[in-house]
C-alpha cells in the first residue's frame, strides 16, 4: 500500500462519508495522533470535520468499543444511524457485539476497509530511534521512515503487529461499504495458531514459568479489560468487586494471574482475537495468547469461530444434548 | 515447591486437599447414599454442594487450583437427567474446554475432573472419590501459582504449610 | 571529598556493583527480551542497565510501592473461652523497611520531578505519611542530564526541562565512551566516597566535554503552557462541550495514573483469610470509576468525562493553587506514549484558552 494509495483511499473515505452523513448522527473513524506513527479515534459529527478522517498501517484501535461502553455512542435521533470504520478484525467485534444483542445491525452504518496488516510502534521502537520521526510510509512490504539519522526501511514482517502475522479476515465480514481492494489472507485458519501451538510444545513447567514470569509484570491497570470490546461488565467487573472478593489488592502473581485466567474465560466462545489486550499492556505482555489458546480449544471441540455468523450464539452461552465430541 | 512424590499412595499424614463442587440433586445424594451404605473412601475431599452444575463457573476450579488446591472434582447428575434439565449441559461444554486450558497456562490438567453420578450411585461415587484421591496422591501436593511476593509472604496469610 | 568521578562504559556495571555493596542501586534495565520497555528494577551483578533510552514506567514505585503492608493484625482466640478475642497489630515501619540507603541511578529530570509532587503531598503540611518519610529520607537520585526529547517530551513546557536537577543528589552526564557523575548536595557525599578506588576523577577534556553537553542541553529553550492556565481551567470547569470532545476517546483504562510519576493517588484494603490479614496501601486511579464511588451508592464523578475533568485540573489547576505554583506535571509524555488511544493531555491544556478543544 503506497502513499498514493492512501491518498486515494482516504479520498474515498471522505466521499462516502459525505454522501451517508445526512442520515448518519456520528462517524467514529480514526485521525492524526500525537505523531506520525499513532493515530487516536476521532468522532464526526459534522460535514467540516470530515478531513480529519483517515486510513493508514497505523490505525490501529478498535472502535467497536465505543458502540457499547458506558456512555455508548447511540444515535440519539432514532432515524439516524451510527457510522463505524472497521478492518477485518474489527468487524468480527461488530459481529460478535450484534450476536449478544448489545447493539443493532440497523442502527450501524459499517465503512469496512480490507487491511493489509497495522504496524506495532513496540517494535517499530526497537529498531530506530524514537526521535524526529517526519515522514513514515509503507511501500513493496517495507516502513519506510525518514528520521534525523536518515532514511531507514524495516522489513513489514518485523514491525507489523504479531496479531497481523496471523489473520484469517483481512477483509471486514460485515460492511455497508467497502473502502479499498479485497486484501488476501496472509495465513489459513488451520495455520493461525501457531504462536500458540509453539507454546503447547513446551512442557507443562515450562509453560508455567512462561505464564509466571509473563504476567508477574502486570500492574493491573486494566487497559486490556477496557480497550476489549466485548468486556461490558466496566464498573461491575469481578476483577474489583469486593462482594464477592475474587481478588485481593496484594500485587502477587497469584492474583495476577487469576485475573488474566478470568478474563481470558469469559471471553472464551466470544473474543474474535481483535489483539487489543495485547496492543494496549504497557508491560507488552503477550495476552491475547490465551484467549488465541480458548479459541483454538473451542474450534476443535464444538467446531465454532467467534465473530463470523451474525446469527450464531456464542457456544458457551448455550448447549446441545448431543455433544459430539465432548 | 512439590513436596517429594514417591508415588505411594498411602493417604495417611500426607494432608492433600481435594475440593469437590457437587450438584445437590444427583451426585450430593449419590455421596450421602455412599455414606448410608458405610463405602471406605479416602478423607481427603472437601464438599461444597451446589444447586446443580450449571452453576459451576469454572473459574470456582481455576482459583482453586491456583491457590493450592491439591484436587478438583465436579460431579453432576448424568446429562439428560438434570434435575434443572439443561443445567449439566451448560457445565459439561464450559468444564470441557477448562480441562483443555489448564495446561496452557500450565496447571497439571489432571488435578481437575468433572464426572457424572446419580443419587443412587453410591458404589460408584466411592470408586470415583477413590481413584481421584489416589491420582493425586500420586501427583503429590500443588503448589499453585504463588511465589513469595516481594515483602509479603501470602504463605502465611493463606495458612499452607 | 570526591566531587566528580568518571566511568567509563565498560566499567558502568563494576561500579554499579561497588554501588551495590552498602546500598539498593535501583536502575533502569529491560524486564524481558524482545520487550521495548524499560523498567526500574534493583540492581545485581550481571543486569545491564540500559540508559540510552526514556523507562516506560518510572521509579515512582521506589518511594511509593504499588502495594505495601500498613500494618498486619490476626485475632487470637483464647482456647480455653474462644468468645475471648483479642487483637494483635504488627507495624511493619518498625522493621521491615529498609536501612540501607536507596540510590536510583539514571532516571531523567522528569522521573526525578515527580518525587517534588509526591513530597509536598506526603511530607509537607500537618499529616506526614511516616511510610513514605522514612523512604524518602533514605533515598538519593543521580539523575541523568536527558539528550533528546521524542514526540511525546514536553518537559520544558512545565517549569521543568532535561538538565533540571531540582530534587536530585548527583548529575549523571553521558559523554562519549563513558559518563561524568558529580555529587550536588552534601547528603549524598558518601555515595562517591563509598566507591574508593574505583572514584576516578574525570581528566580535564572529560570535564569540558561533560559541561559542554550539559551547558547545551540546559540552554535549550522551554515552550511553556500559556499564562494563567489555572484561571482558564477554572473558567473551562462547567464547559461540558468542551469536556465532552477532550475526553471522548478515553477507555477510563487507568494507564495514564499508573505510569504517572506525579500520580500518587492509593486505596486502604484491609484484606483478610480466616483470622489474619493485612492493611494494604495500594495504587487507585481517578480514571477508575469506582474511585468516588460512596458507600450509599452516589458517585459525584459517574462519567469518564468529570474524571478526566479532574485528572487535567488537579495537575494543571489544583496543585498549582495550593503549591505555589508548582505545576503538578513534569512532561515526561508517558501518558501520551501509553495511552491505548494517544490522547494527548498537551493539547487538552492548551486548548483551556482557545474557542474549542482541537483534541482529535
Amino acid at each position: 500500500m503506497t502513499n498514493t494509495d492512501i491518498k486515494q483511499l482516504c479520498g474515498l473515505l471522505h466521499e462516502q462519508v459525505q454522501a451517508a452523513l445526512p442520515e448518519l448522527e456520528t462517524v467514529i473513524g480514526w485521525t492524526q495522533g500525537y505523531d506520525l506513527l499513532h493515530t487516536t479515534p476521532v468522532f464526526v459529527r459534522d460535514a467540516n470535520s470530515i478531513s480529519k478522517l483517515i486510513w493508514n498501517p497505523f490505525c490501529s484501535q478498535n472502535l467497536t468499543g465505543y458502540l457499547v461502553k458506558t456512555p455508548a455512542v447511540q444515535a440519539t435521533d432514532k432515524a439516524k444511524k451510527i457510522g463505524v470504520c472497521v478492518k477485518g478484525c474489527d468487524s468480527r467485534s461488530l459481529v460478535a457485539l450484534i450476536q449478544e444483542k448489545f447493539v443493532s445491525r440497523d442502527s450501524l452504518y459499517i465503512l469496512g476497509f480490507p487491511c493489509h496488516g497495522v504496524i506495532d510502534w513496540h517494535r517499530v521502537m526497537l529498531k530506530v530511534p524514537a526521535t524526529g520521526i517526519q515522514a513514515a510510509t509503507v511501500e513493496d512490504g517495507q516502513l519506510i521512515l525518514e528520521h534525523n539519522g536518515g532514511l531507514q526501511r524495516l522489513e513489514l514482517a518485523d514491525v507489523l503487529a504479531r496479531k497481523c502475522l496471523r489473520c484469517v479476515y483481512p477483509n471486514p465480514v460485515i460492511h455497508d461499504t467497502l473502502i479499498g481492494k479485497v486484501a488476501t489472507p496472509l495465513v489459513t485458519v488451520e495455520n493461525a495458531y501457531r504462536d500458540v501451538e509453539g507454546l503447547e510444545q513446551q512442557s507443562l513447567a515450562e509453560r508455567l514459568d512462561f505464564w509466571r514470569s509473563e504476567l508477574d509484570r502486570c500492574m493491573r491497570c486494566y487497559a486490556c479489560r477496557n480497550a476489549c470490546p466485548l468486556c461490558v461488565c466496566q464498573e461491575r467487573c469481578i476483577a474489583e468487586t469486593r462482594e464477592p472478593k475474587w481478588l485481593t489488592q496484594y500485587m502477587s502473581i497469584s492474583e495476577k494471574y487469576l485475573f488474566h485466567f478470568i478474563h481470558a474465560l469469559h471471553l472464551a466462545g466470544r473474543c474474535t482475537e481483535c489483539g487489543e489486550c495485547e496492543r494496549v499492556c504497557p508491560m507488552e505482555i503477550p495476552v491475547t495468547l490465551m484467549k488465541e489458546e480458548l479459541s483454538k480449544i473451542i474450534r476443535e471441540l464444538l467446531g465454532y469461530e467467534a465473530g463470523v455468523n451474525l446469527e450464531a450464539v456464542p457456544p458457551l452461552l448455550t448447549f446441545s444434548p448431543d455433544e459430539t465430541s465432548i | 515447591m512439590t513436596k517429594a512424590n514417591s508415588g505411594s499412595v498411602s493417604t495417611a499424614n500426607q494432608g492433600i486437599k481435594i475440593v469437590g463442587f457437587l450438584c445437590n440433586w444427583c451426585s450430593y445424594g449419590g455421596a450421602d447414599t455412599a455414606g448410608v451404605c458405610r463405602f471406605k473412601q479416602p478423607t481427603d475431599l472437601r464438599i461444597i454442594r451446589i444447586p446443580c452444575t450449571g452453576r459451576m463457573d469454572p473459574l470456582f476450579a481455576a482459583k482453586a487450583l491456583i491457590y493450592g488446591a491439591d484436587g478438583v472434582l465436579v460431579s453432576g447428575c448424568h446429562p439428560r437427567d438434570c434435575h434443572y434439565s439443561v443445567g449439566n449441559f451448560y457445565a459439561r461444554r464450559r468444564l470441557e474446554v477448562l480441562k483443555h486450558f489448564l495446561p496452557f497456562m500450565g496447571i497439571e490438567p489432571r488435578r481437575f475432573h468433572y464426572t457424572w453420578v446419580s443419587a443412587s450411585e453410591g458404589q460408584r461415587w466411592q470408586q470415583v472419590v477413590t481413584e481421584f484421591s489416589e491420582q493425586i496422591q500420586q501427583l503429590g501436593l500443588n503448589p499453585g501459582v504463588r511465589n513469595p511476593g516481594p515483602g509479603i509472604e501470602l504463605e502465611g496469610l493463606l495458612n499452607r504449610g | 571529598m570526591t566531587g566528580k568521578v568518571y566511568i567509563a562504559q565498560p566499567d558502568l556495571e563494576k561500579v554499579l556493583s561497588k554501588l551495590a555493596g552498602n546500598m539498593d542501586v535501583w536502575v533502569p534495565a529491560a524486564p524481558a527480551n524482545g520487550k521495548w520497555g524499560v523498567e526500574f528494577m534493583p540492581y545485581h551483578s550481571g543486569l545491564a542497565p540500559i540508559l540510552n533510552r526514556r523507562s516506560s514506567l518510572p521509579p515512582k514505585k521506589v518511594l511509593l510501592p504499588q502495594m505495601e503492608a500498613l500494618l498486619r493484625f490476626e485475632y487470637q482466640k483464647d482456647p480455653q473461652d474462644p468468645s475471648k478475642v483479642t487483637l494483635r497489630l504488627d507495624d511493619p515501619t518498625a522493621d521491615s523497611l529498609t536501612s540501607r540507603p536507596v540510590l536510583v541511578f539514571g532516571a531523567r529530570p522528569c522521573d526525578t520531578r515527580g518525587f517534588l509532587t509526591l513530597d509536598r503531598t506526603f511530607t509537607n503540611g500537618p499529616y506526614v505519611d511516616a511510610y513514605y518519610r522514612k523512604r524518602r529520607e533514605n533515598t538519593f537520585f543521580a539523575t541523568l542530564v536527558c539528550g533528546e526529547a521524542d514526540s511525546a517530551c514536553f518537559c520544558s513546557s512545565v517549569g521543568s526541562g532535561p538538565a533540571d536537577m531540582e530534587g536530585s543528589d548527583l548529575r549523571l552526564i553521558p559523554v562519549e565512551d563513558g559518563y561524568v557523575l558529580e555529587t550536588l548536595t552534601e547528603r549524598a557525599a558518601f555515595i562517591l566516597d563509598s566507591l574508593e578506588s574505583l572514584a576516578l576523577p574525570p581528566t580535564e577534556i572529560q570535564e569540558a566535554a561533560a559541561k559542554q553537553i550539559n551547558d547545551e542541553i540546559s540552554s535549550q529553550p522551554a515552550s511553556g503552557f500559556p499564562p494563567g492556565t489555572v484561571e482558564a481551567f477554572r473558567g473551562r470547569f462547567e464547559n461540558l462541550g468542551y469536556w465532552q470532545e477532550a475526553v471522548e476517546q478515553c477507555l477510563s483504562c487507568g494507564v495514564c495514573t499508573y505510569v504517572c510519576p506525579t500520580c500518587y493517588c492509593f486505596t486502604i484494603t484491609d484484606e483478610m483469610k480466616n483470622l489474619e490479614g493485612a492493611r494494604l496501601r495500594s495504587w487507585d486511579s481517578c480514571m477508575f470509576s469506582h474511585y468516588t464511588s460512596e458507600a450509599s451508592g452516589h458517585n459525584p464523578r459517574p462519567t469518564k468525562l468529570e474524571r478526566y475533568r479532574n485528572r487535567v485540573g488537579h495537575k494543571f489547576s489544583y496543585i498549582p493553587t495550593n503549591y505555589d505554583g508548582m505545576i503538578g506535571c513534569c512532561g515526561c509524555g508517558r501518558c501520551i506514549r501509553l495511552c491505548p488511544v494517544s490522547i494527548d493531555i498537551r493539547k487538552v491544556v492548551q486548548g483551556l484558552k482557545e474557542e474549542t478543544c482541537e483534541c482529535a
